[in-house]
């Protein structure tokens, strides 16, 4: 397959590359740099708030105060024995004590197993999709009929406001994405106006010489694609190798919130798309920058 | 007959100066051979810019190859302008490309295949005694040189009108002569000669040549000795 971007060897010499030595290739290194975290970062935000909005949404946890541990206990079977029959509950968890008294562990210590404290019982539930406030009010309701000392707490009461959060990081994220993107459209329009008052004799001649505005709009084509891909791959290759590193350091956080697993594999593919995308934008850039040019010439 | 060029009442101006160029009329002939004569700053060049295509004119009517270039869409002139060859006076070769590359442009940008274009570049460059160059860039090519590569570049194509602008000014005589055989050879295999020149003895070395005198922008009537004209160039009123 012939690239736009593949001309013959005697063409190219009509419009040298300047890459290594231009700065054409490390500005759009740069711009694809930053681009690529910004776009990085919207991907990554859009995963978490997707996984958290069908996720955790869709999770509550019952906590049973009952002071007594025998009573707790058997409260706990009965009440998740209950819950599984309840309307919309998809699954339904019980948590040993000892992992609830891990939960507490951080906030008061190892004391919360050596002196006894009581601790609730926690059944976690899952509904088959995110409950409306006439459902959880009717396991509320219901629930104390079983047990007087039950409580709900449904995790999107707390995650709602992370949402929004993220929500808002996301679509400035995406902002930027795109004022980026009309950046490096604008400097490339820069560059190959810059080049074309460079090459505007070898332009002229070939023009007399009865070559095509497409002929020489080609030719800068070219150019624009290689400084691009050049450009581009070098900016995606650092801004993977932060990428990395930060996923790294963020792992070691722990935290759930951000449905901490690893970077999405499309994430990896859209990444990858930007270099090609960008040189894609460039070369039209290029072309609709020369044509321009071109028709002030008879 | 169907003429190569047609200037009918053209005047040309740049921005709101005077008129550079007034009253302009006659025709050009196919397989003619004109020489362009004038002082300087009689407007030699900006008839041969309105010849190659490089300007329109500012009022008149031009007809190149039958067909009206004056209202004619930019889109479709680079057909006519491979159909005609142009020496410039300041030879404009293109510094980095060699002499083979800049003789070879012309085919290059007509799309004719590399393996087309070797042996009639390598023929005009052993015609203009410049083989051993062939690589040589312009900036290392003596003026007579890089003069020589600027003729070879307007003629390789065999184009229809061949429009010099003082093609010998930088070659010493013998070459002039040798330059003036070429366009006599290509003017008798058919190709329609302009060739602007302060050099009068010039005008005796092809035979047949007429001559086309300008003064002050206006065109003058032709003089000087027309040895064996073919046709006649023909003057409007």
């Amino acid at each position: 397959m012939r690239l736009p971007f593949s001309i013959p060897d005697h063409d190219r010499r009509l419009i040298p590359d300047g890459r290594l030595a231009g700065i054409m290739p490390w500005i759009i290194a740069i711009m694809l740099f930053l681009t690529a975290l910004s776009a990085a970062t919207a991907i990554r935000l859009g995963y978490s708030v997707q996984a958290n909005s069908s996720g955790l949404v869709r999770q509550a946890t019952v906590q049973l105060l009952e002071p007594d541990p025998a009573a707790r206990a058997t409260d706990q079977k009965r009440i998740a024995a209950w819950l599984e029959r309840f309307p919309g509950v998809s699954a339904v968890r019980a948590v040993p004590e000892s992992e609830a008294r891990q939960l507490l562990e951080p906030w008061i210590g190892s004391a919360v197993e050596d002196a006894g404290i009581p601790v609730p019982a926690l059944i976690d539930i899952a509904f088959a999709s995110p409950p409306d406030n006439a459902q959880l009010r009717a396991l509320r309701i219901q629930l104390v009929r079983q047990t007087s000392n039950a409580r709900v707490d449904t995790h999107s009461s707390w995650i709602a406001p992370l949402l929004s959060f993220l929500r808002t990081i996301l679509w400035i994220a995406l902002s930027v994405l795109l004022l980026l993107l009309v950046a490096t459209a604008a400097t490339v329009a820069l560059s190959v106006r810059a080049a074309l008052n460079t090459h505007r004799s070898t332009i002229e001649i070939m023009h007399m010489m009865g070559s095509t505005d497409l002929q020489v709009a080609r030719l800068f084509q070219r150019r624009i694609a290689l400084d691009s891909l050049f450009g581009g791959g070098l900016g995606l290759s650092a801004a993977i190798l932060v990428l990395v590193l930060v996923g790294q350091r963020f792992s070691a956080l722990g935290s759930g919130l951000l449905a901490g697993e690893s970077f999405p594999i499309i994430g990896w593919l859209l990444l990858a798309l930007i270099p090609l995308a960008v040189t894609g934008l460039a070369m039209l850039m290029a072309r609709w920058t020369v044509l321009s040019a071109l028709k002030r010439m008879l | 007959m169907q003429s190569v060029a047609e200037f009918d009442n053209v005047g040309l101006r740049y921005g709101t100066d005077a008129e550079t160029l007034s009253d302009i009329s006659f025709k050009l002939f196919p397989g003619s051979f004109y020489f362009l004569t004038g002082p300087s700053g009689a407007g030699k060049t900006s008839l041969l810019k309105l010849l190659y295509l490089a300007h329109r004119p500012s009022r008149g009517a031009i007809h190149m190859f039958g067909q009206d270039i004056v209202t004619m869409p930019r889109a479709r002139l680079p057909g006519f302008r491979r159909r005609i060859g142009v020496v410039f006076q300041d030879f404009r070769l293109v510094p980095h490309l060699s002499a083979f590359d800049n003789i070879a442009l012309p085919l290059r940008i007509a799309g004719i295949a590399e393996r087309d274009l070797l042996g009639p570049v390598g023929e005009m460059l052993s015609w203009i005694g410049l083989t051993e160059r062939a690589d040589a860039r312009p900036a290392t090519l003596s003026g007579g040189e890089q003069q020589r590569v600027a003729i070879a570049r307007a003629v390789i194509g065999r184009p229809e009108l061949l429009v010099a602008d003082e093609p010998t000014g930088n070659v010493d005589p013998d070459m002039a002569v040798r330059l003036l055989q070429l366009f006599a050879a290509l003017n008798r295999l058919g190709t329609t000669v302009v060739v602007a020149t302060h050099d009068i003895h010039l005008l005796q070395e092809i035979e047949g040549a007429q001559m086309v005198r300008l003064d002050k922008g206006r065109l003058s009537d032709p003089t000087g000795s027309l040895k064996y004209p073919p046709r006649p160039l023909v003057l409007r009123s």
